[in-house]
């Protein structure tokens, strides 16, 4: 049948499955948004305060749900204010399909009005993208597109259509989804030196990451971690993937990591890889981090092999996959004497703030958050301290309930990515952990929660600073605090109230639990301005490029 | 490891911005690059890239890993200078006056560089060959003053009977 370019959009998206996009409208999509009015009863569209709101919705959308993310935004400044969503999701292998207007062919390349060369532009920060000038290859070009995004190392993917192209009309066809490339399944003789290096160890450690996740694969990560003995740590990435208060358990490896987690990295003799990059966040040093180590290294993307650390053994392939023929072809061990070892560095958790008393404690908020929520509560983070003590006390039980900028550390990613959640698991409670720094750069947001009334409890842990980066000046640079202390008189009560949310404050050590309650039990949305000290702490700390015996387990405030 | 070059022979769909993907990638993984040479080739829907790349061994598995994992790259072939014909041609507008434009045409044959043009002060020649010819040809070139020079960098094929689409 013949149908115009938007309407051909639609089709196509609805192929896909798709009945969700994030976006903002503008002059080069009206068309688009025209057919978007038509197919409303089949495909929501939701409005965002900006672009960039969209660009994370669609990412928390895919992280949450594990299905593509779309967002939609207009050609020239609408393409640009995806620019950091993209890179987000590029840096955190997130499947996202981005797509963006643009002036009309004979315009292009004239500096028109609104005219940006987006392709260009996003070109080191998306899987692949396209322009696409003639309507007769949207459909395939769209196809591609979600194809792209979610085969092997999932990632995003941008189409821009001029405007001519979505109102220009050809013959479409229908056809089913388009599905993933298959994975080559791993060699046989990879599989077996894994086997055989895991079946020598004396002192095995598995490191995993976000691939876990992508694939599926928890299940047959912890059947090996069982069968073969084998302690377990997690790039931020993994958080999710293995459950928290398991015997082999060791936490976050890297910066933040536990003391057990670095320390089992410097000291194992094997180190099995899973679905992991060795960023500098986790492999400070990248010789000193598992220097007795043979790797074993097991990813769907050949290019991170060798990369930043090099492996012995290269296995490549889908985790879920490897993992379960390496269940088949491991023996069962008992590192019991390496597993006490290790046991014995865990370390309580203590407060993030080790002088005032009397306000709030990150720690305690946490954990009491924790307590009062199912397991299922789908937490998103912006980026700083409070996210480093969520990633590290927040207990997190189920892969997919972490929503948080791992590669890129973007601020102001939360806001959006909470509401593509809520979106994406309408019936599940959804929690953003921001900090005030973070919360300042896209509040904006607070907007859409409201005109949607989603209930979506924010919690901003106030310090009044840029606590991070205060850190660092602290630890590095003299407590000469250049820029991290910003005075800001906003009241984050009032700010909420005044976009049609619910505002709460949180001052007291002693109200943590009721506060909290009453975030949880309101049904819409909620701002609560949890006021803590600004001296409270990140710990323990690696310094970049250090190991673990560089690690800073106390500070003074 | 040591450092040395290597020449990458680089298949390709022929879309726009193909080339610009490739030279991308290599300037934000920081691979360095001596020469890259784009054209079509027998079959319309692909286009040829030919690179010529400094590093050590590790570099040269992360170049082609990388290149694989663009959309637009079909193969990838990395050939050691010892296993491929190569070529690369240069123009050279070398001073040429009265009185030393004999030797400067003498100096052409020698070299069996093919003279395109002959103006008042300056003769343009073209030569074409291996890098290393190339080199010497301009060096003696420079001893005349070359005005203005135009190089295009290496072209490749493996040796022997074998093709980029023979390649796994």
């Amino acid at each position: 049948m013949i149908k115009n370019g938007s309407d051909i959009l639609m089709e196509c998206l609805l192929e896909q499955g798709v009945d969700t996009v994030f976006g903002y409208p503008g002059g080069a999509v009206l068309n688009l948004y025209d057919a978007l009015y038509k197919y409303q009863d089949r495909i929501t569209h939701v409005l965002t305060a900006h672009e960039q709101g969209a660009s994370h919705a669609a990412d928390g959308y895919a992280r949450a749900t594990g299905k593509v993310g779309v967002c939609i935004a207009t050609s020239g400044p609408g393409a640009t204010n995806l620019v950091t969503g993209l890179a987000t999701a590029y840096m955190d292998s997130i499947p996202v399909v981005a797509i963006t207007g643009n002036v009309s062919v004979p315009l292009l390349g004239r500096d028109s009005f609104q005219e940006v060369d987006i392709t260009g532009i996003t070109m080191p920060i998306t899987k692949h993208n396209f322009i696409v000038k003639d309507v007769r290859e949207l459909a395939h070009t769209v196809r591609e597109a979600f194809r792209i995004a979610g085969s092997g190392r999932p990632g995003p993917v941008l189409i821009d259509l001029p405007k001519d192209v979505t109102a220009a009309e050809c013959e479409y066809e229908p056809q089913p989804a388009a599905g993933v490339r298959p994975v080559p399944p791993p060699k046989e003789e990879r599989l077996q030196m894994a086997a055989e290096k895991l079946n020598h160890s004396r002192k095995p450690l598995i490191y995993f990451g976000g691939g876990v996740l992508t694939s599926g694969a928890e299940a047959e990560l912890l059947a090996l971690a069982e069968k073969q003995d084998i302690p377990v740590c997690a790039s931020m990435m993994g958080l999710g993937g293995f459950p928290p208060r398991h015997r082999l358990w060791l936490g976050m490896v890297g910066m933040h990591g536990t003391l057990a987690a670095n320390r089992a990295a410097r000291e194992c003799d094997v180190l099995l890889v899973c679905g992991a990059r060795f960023s500098d966040r986790v492999a400070g040093s990248r010789t000193g981090f598992a220097p007795n180590a043979q790797v074993i290294h097991i990813d769907i993307d050949h290019a991170e092999f060798d990369k930043n650390v090099t492996a012995a053994v290269r296995v490549a392939g889908d985790l879920k996959t490897v993992l379960a023929a390496l269940l088949e072809r491991t023996m069962p061990a008992d590192h019991r004497q390496w597993t006490e070892e290790l046991a014995s560095l865990r370390r309580e958790p203590h407060p993030a703030d080790r002088g005032e008393k009397a306000l709030p404690d990150p720690l305690a908020i946490l954990q009491t958050l924790r307590r009062l929520t199912d397991d299922d509560t789908i937490v998103a983070t912006d980026v700083g301290q409070h996210q480093m003590w969520t990633a590290q006390h927040f207990e997190l039980r189920q892969p997919r309930t972490f929503l948080s900028s791992g590669g890129l550390g973007t601020m102001g990613y939360g806001l959006g990515a909470a509401i593509g959640a809520q979106f994406g698991c309408p019936h599940r409670r959804v929690v953003l952990i921001s900090g005030d720094g973070s919360f300042h750069m896209n509040l904006n947001e607070l907007t859409t929660l409201a005109s949607y009334n989603l209930p979506i409890v924010v919690l901003v842990m106030n310090n009044q600073v840029l606590g991070m980066v205060r850190q660092w000046q602290k630890v590095f640079y003299g407590n000469r605090f250049s820029a991290t202390d910003p005075h800001r008189k906003t009241d984050l009560v009032k700010l909420a109230e005044a976009f049609g949310c619910t505002g709460m404050r949180l001052d007291r050590a002693a109200d943590v639990e009721t506060v909290l309650k009453a975030a949880l039990e309101h049904g819409g949305p909620v701002v609560v301005d949890c006021r803590i000290s600004p001296d409270a702490n990140v710990l323990p700390m690696i310094p970049p490029g250090g190991t673990v015996e560089d690690i800073i387990e106390e500070m003074d405030n | 490891m040591k450092e040395g070059k290597i020449v990458f022979s680089v298949l390709a769909v022929n879309h726009p911005g193909v080339l610009l993907r490739v030279a991308g990638l290599f300037a934000r993984r920081g691979f360095n690059i001596d020469s890259i040479v784009a054209c079509r080739t027998e079959n319309p829907a692909y286009s040829r890239l030919t690179l010529v790349v400094t590093g050590d061994e590790a570099v040269f598995l992360q170049v082609i890993r990388q290149l694989l994992k663009l959309e637009d790259i079909v193969k990838v072939m990395a050939l050691e200078q010892d296993q491929c014909s190569s070529s690369e041609l240069v123009l050279v507008k070398v001073r040429a006056e009265r009185d030393s434009r004999g030797a400067v045409l003498k100096a052409a044959q020698t070299y069996g560089a093919r003279v395109l043009d002959i103006g008042d002060a300056t003769v343009t020649i073209e030569m074409t060959g291996q890098t290393d010819e190339m080199d010497r040809f301009v060096e003696h070139m420079e001893s005349f003053g070359i005005r203005e020079m135009a190089r295009t960098g290496v072209t490749a094929l493996e040796r022997g009977d074998r093709t980029i689409h023979d390649e796994e």
